[in-house]
């Protein structure tokens, strides 16, 4: 038998071989293009319905042209996944990501600046309903280009108003308005448990940042955080009154036992809230989960006094081609075709929006399944249509947002106390952030201007 | 060296090369740049800048960093001893001679074999304010009480109130204590039956017995399992992010030191922040561990010494 | 403890302190299967009921259908499995093989070493891995989740040490006298005596692939790649709960292949379990 050195050579050969075999399955590739076209790979957020219209999108696009292949994959979770993936060096060519993520993408370097294949693809401003192309720009770049935009309306449901005494075409005008419906619309059973509500701020909950909007507040004024403003914490009061009025572990209980937003138990379809503070998308979900015999409309949502009239948040889906991508040129093809009316069109109908293009096809809102659409392309078009400020720790400010509103709705906090610890932390950290730009800035912005 | 001590230890290092190899790649390596990122401005996009001390300075003046180590120490300081009590208890009863010991031994593993993910998913609906079975159990005996005395008890709304929320993850961690039970329970079937013999003989009753011999001799199967539970719950992170999905809780009541640390790592693109908040959290596990060895110094008992 | 001494009240009064503690294990589980066989309006009433009027089996190719890609997600948490578990074995071998059976200098302080790594969180190592992993391209792909597999965990390791010290030292001696080198006295006489410890590390890999939740959370970033942990958080962020009679029967999809394995290696389960606290 051989002699034991010979054999640690042995094993050390084994596990030198072994070791070189993990590496070399370390870079293997992605099949890619059989037909010799570039494959383009993309991702979004959508599923079920909202997927398929997408996909449907991307099938005319491949079926239009020879040269790229559109990949299109539903992934959940996106904004966390997407930056796992362009962090880890791998991400897809194109991604669909909310308008409000731009600032923090942007400035963290993960996305490929798109004003020149702009340029030279003659996209611009005009082509646009303009507030939704600012929400595409940020530092004086533009980050992606529009797909699906949405504003928010109230929407309510006539039956209840009706059963409750109220004219079921006539919604609230304003704040103090919209208490007085509250109350005609609470219901409770015999043993006191509430059953049905008007409006209630936590349902579904989507924007706890921005109630103070209404009341004439907004969240920063380009120099400082506003979370404190006086209208903010009008807002928040208003916020507070819930709980007084119905109690607190009384609202937690009635909540718990909602379904989730896309399913039959859905409170609003259900008729346990009778107004929510939704989009154009609604429509799409009263279709699938509703009663079919479900009445509903949609207005301006209530405000404080008569400034704020017509207030609403604009937000709008864009298609971005992240930092890193293998093919830049061919992901912006792919943008650019569904920045065209056609597939546009196409798309919002389908996902029940209105389209961010300025000219929309004759009859667009004649076709569209949603009957209210014309009030939320008014909306939108109005110089009263916001968006959330762009700043790059705007997850932790609405997260902050929604600490504050839960302790202001279980009344474990004052408005005022809530929002002055908003303000603080984030009053730092917008400082912070600030200094880091300064820091960075000079050498992003010559990175940003070799775009391709 | 003689040349055999020489060759063994060429043998030696090379057989435990493997180690070796995942050590320096998969602890040395992230620990010593764990350190240098926590010293940086760094976002895996761009290069890391060094900052020195900035991360430190504004995690002492966080409010939100001290809110999930308070989370943490709470989580830990009411789910480890009651963890140790519930399965010490529970390995005492299956070690008397009763019928059927080996089906209620199955029927506590059985839960500590669910994975994370499930176990979270299972307990959100079983902690469900209106639906969950856990209020379903309480409100009968509530109602009585209130029936009786004109209060007005309702049971919480467990993962949607403050207060309630941790003791939601608390029980959910309770109920995964199976593997103590096993262990503990093997500890004590090792305990040698004639010292139980002679103690009887003197006339020791069962606490006696328990506070004088089964304690001492299965103190190092306790230490044992305090040190991974204490580990293990200063990780505390699946149950809580999956119940939250993806958030923390109302009021952060379910934000913990790994689910801070995650956020600023993979939500808010701040990775020096979050490998300062590594850092903090192993130093703390460290010293725990330092004190707890310290301590088990004077009290475990092993075989022999 | 023997219980000679119980008198037959005490006996009864023991029993039926088991019998409510493992209703309280018990109970949750069940209410899993109930749910997971309900029709949804059922999951809904008050107060519960536990037997569904109906068994809506339904539900749970219903799950697996909204769950999207649910046989690619078993699939990948399959593969992951069978991967860590044949490096954590031959590696974790190797490597205790070399802390006991050879006698070589420093080597109880390097053990000791071992030891103190298992007190590292993967939470504090979570972001330089990640870095680490980004400049091998590996993100996005299954490789950060199982090639660190073949790099020997510590707790096996531990574990084969403390098995291999209790086997005789006879037989080794002879075959060394024989002309046998370490490999093969590892290879023909080790392994072979020590296939329940294999075993147990072998399942306990299996379990901690099977179940491990940030490791994909953070290295997965396509859907299709997904682990059935992973997919199920998703599926759950995605119903947001309400679909609780999908999502139950989702849950039991995922641990019944942890409870057949279990079933089926009950023994050396439980007894490896034991063992881990007992033999240090």
């Amino acid at each position: 038998m051989p002699r034991s050195s010979c054999n640690t050579k042995r094993l050390a050969r084994l596990c030198g071989a072994a070791l070189a075999a993990l590496l070399a399955t370390g870079c293997d590739g992605r099949p890619n293009n059989p037909d010799g076209r570039v494959v383009v790979r993309y991702w979004d957020k959508w599923s079920g319905s909202e997927a398929k219209a997408m996909q449907e999108v991307v099938d005319d696009f491949n079926a239009g042209q020879d040269r790229i292949r559109v990949e299109y994959s539903s992934v959940s979770q996106i904004n966390r996944k997407l930056m796992l993936a362009i962090g880890g060096g791998n991400p897809p060519d194109v991604a669909g990501l909310f308008g409000n993520t731009l600032a923090v993408y942007a400035e963290n370097n993960a996305l490929t600046p798109l004003d020149k294949l702009a340029a030279e693809n003659g996209v611009s401003r005009d082509d646009y309903i303009g507030v939704f192309w600012d929400i595409c720009n940020h530092r004086g770049r533009l980050w992606g280009l529009p797909s699906a935009p949405a504003s928010l309306a109230l929407v309510w449901n006539k039956k209840l108003f009706r059963e409750a005494g109220l004219d079921p075409d006539r919604p609230p005008q304003s704040i103090a308005e919209l208490e007085e419906y509250n109350d005609k619309l609470a219901s409770r059973d015999e043993n006191g448990r509430l059953v049905g509500a008007g409006l209630l701020p936590s349902e579904p909950g989507w924007w706890p940042a921005i109630w103070g909007w209404w009341f004439g507040g907004d969240l920063w004024d380009g120099e400082r955080i506003t979370a404190d403003s006086p209208e903010n914490i009008a807002a928040m009061e208003w916020i507070a009154s819930y709980p007084e009025r119905f109690g607190a572990r009384d609202l937690l209980s009635f909540r718990d036992g909602f379904g989730n937003f896309a399913s039959p138990q859905n409170a609003f379809f259900t008729g346990r809230v009778a107004m929510v503070l939704q989009g154009p998308w609604i429509q799409n979900f009263i279709r699938d989960f509703a009663p079919p015999d479900f009445e509903w409309g949609a207005a301006p949502f209530p405000s404080s006094g008569p400034d704020d009239e017509g207030v609403t948040l604009v937000e709008t889906d864009v298609l971005v081609i992240p930092a890193g991508a293998k093919h830049p040129r061919e992901a912006f093809d792919f943008i650019r075709y569904v920045n065209t009316q056609g597939p546009m069109e196409k798309l919002c109908i389908a996902q029940c929006k209105f389209s961010p293009l300025k000219e929309h096809s004759p009859d667009f809102l004649q076709r569209h399944p949603n009957p209210q659409i014309g009030t939320f392309l008014e909306l939108a078009k109005s110089s009263h249509a916001r968006f959330v400020p762009p700043l790059t720790f705007w997850v932790m400010y609405e997260n902050d947002m929604k600490q504050a509103f839960g302790k202001v709705w279980t009344g474990a906090a004052s408005p005022r106390e809530a929002l002055a610890e908003v303000q603080s932390r984030l009053q730092a950290e917008f400082e912070r952030r600030r200094a880091r730009w300064d820091r960075v800035a000079a050498a992003l912005q010559e990175g940003w201007n070799k775009q391709p | 060296m003689t040349r055999r001590e020489k060759e063994n230890l060429r043998t030696g290092l090379l057989f435990i090369s493997p180690w070796i190899a995942g050590f320096l790649l998969l602890s040395v390596y992230p620990l010593v740049a764990t350190l240098y990122y926590s010293l940086s401005d760094y976002s895996v996009l761009s290069p890391a800048v060094f900052v020195g001390l900035e991360n430190y300075r504004n995690l002492a003046t966080d409010p939100i960093f001290w809110k999930s180590v308070y989370n943490t120490f709470f989580f830990a300081a009411f789910a480890l001893p009651l963890g140790l009590l519930v399965s010490l208890t529970l390995a005492v009863l299956l070690n008397f001679d009763l019928p059927g010991r080996g089906i209620f031994r199955t029927v506590f593993f059985l839960p500590s074999l669910m994975p994370m993910v499930c176990l979270a998913v299972l307990w959100q609906w079983m902690l469900n304010g209106d639906l969950g079975l856990i209020n379903n159990v309480l409100r009968p005996p509530l109602d009585a009480v209130n029936a009786l005395f004109g209060t007005n008890l309702t049971p919480p709304n467990w993962l949607q109130e403050p207060v309630y929320a941790k003791w939601g993850i608390i029980f959910t961690a309770l109920w995964g204590v199976g593997q103590a039970v096993v262990i503990y329970l093997a500890g004590l079937q090792d305990v040698p039956r004639h010292l139980y013999e002679s103690a009887e003989i003197d006339g020791a009753n069962f606490w006696k017995k328990t506070w004088h011999i089964t304690l001492p001799m299965i103190s190092p199967v306790i230490y044992f399992n305090l040190i991974m539970g204490l580990i293990g719950s200063f990780q505390v992170f699946a149950v809580p992010y999956v119940m939250t999905e993806g958030g923390d809780g109302p009021e952060r009541s379910l934000l913990f030191m790994a689910t801070y640390l995650y956020q600023n790592a993979f939500d808010y693109w701040s990775m020096g922040y979050a490998c300062a908040i590594g850092l903090v959290l192993f130093l703390v596990i460290l010293g725990l561990t330092l004190l707890a060895t310290g301590l088990s110094a004077r009290h475990v008992h092993y075989e022999g010494n | 403890m023997p219980t000679a001494s119980l008198t037959r009240p005490l006996k009864v009064l023991l029993i039926c302190c088991l019998l409510v503690s493992a209703w309280a294990f018990l109970a949750p589980m069940l209410w899993m299967l109930s749910t997971s066989l309900k029709p949804l309006n059922e999951t809904m009433t008050l107060p519960p009921v536990w037997i569904p009027s109906e068994i809506q089996w339904r539900n749970y190719p219903d799950a697996i259908a909204a769950m999207g890609h649910f046989w690619r997600y078993a699939g990948n948490s399959l593969f992951l499995a069978i991967m860590t578990v044949i490096g954590t074995v031959t590696s974790s071998a190797l490597a205790a093989y070399g802390f006991s059976r050879i006698e070589w200098k420093g080597r109880d302080k390097v053990f000791v070493i071992l030891l103190a790594t298992m007190m590292i969180p993967f939470p504090v190592v979570m972001v330089p891995l990640y870095s680490l992993f980004k400049s091998l391209g590996w993100i996005g792909t299954f490789k950060p989740l199982w090639v660190p597999a073949f790099l020997a965990g510590a707790f096996s390791v531990f574990l084969l040490r403390q098995f291999f010290l209790t086997l005789p030292k006879d037989m080794a001696e002879a075959a060394r006298i024989d002309g046998c080198n370490e490999l093969q006295i590892f290879w023909h006489i080790i392994l072979p005596l020590s296939k329940p410890a294999l075993l147990v590390v072998a399942i306990f890999q299996f379990m901690a692939t099977w179940n491990d939740f940030l490791g994909p959370l953070i290295y997965l970033t396509e859907q299709k790649d997904f682990t059935l942990a992973l997919g199920l958080q998703s599926f759950q962020s995605q119903q947001g709960g309400t679909a609780w009679h999908q999502l139950m029967a989702a849950s039991t999809l995922v641990v019944l292949p942890v409870i057949v394995l279990f079933f089926f290696t009950q023994r050396t389960f439980i007894e490896g379990i034991a063992a881990t606290g007992s033999k240090n």
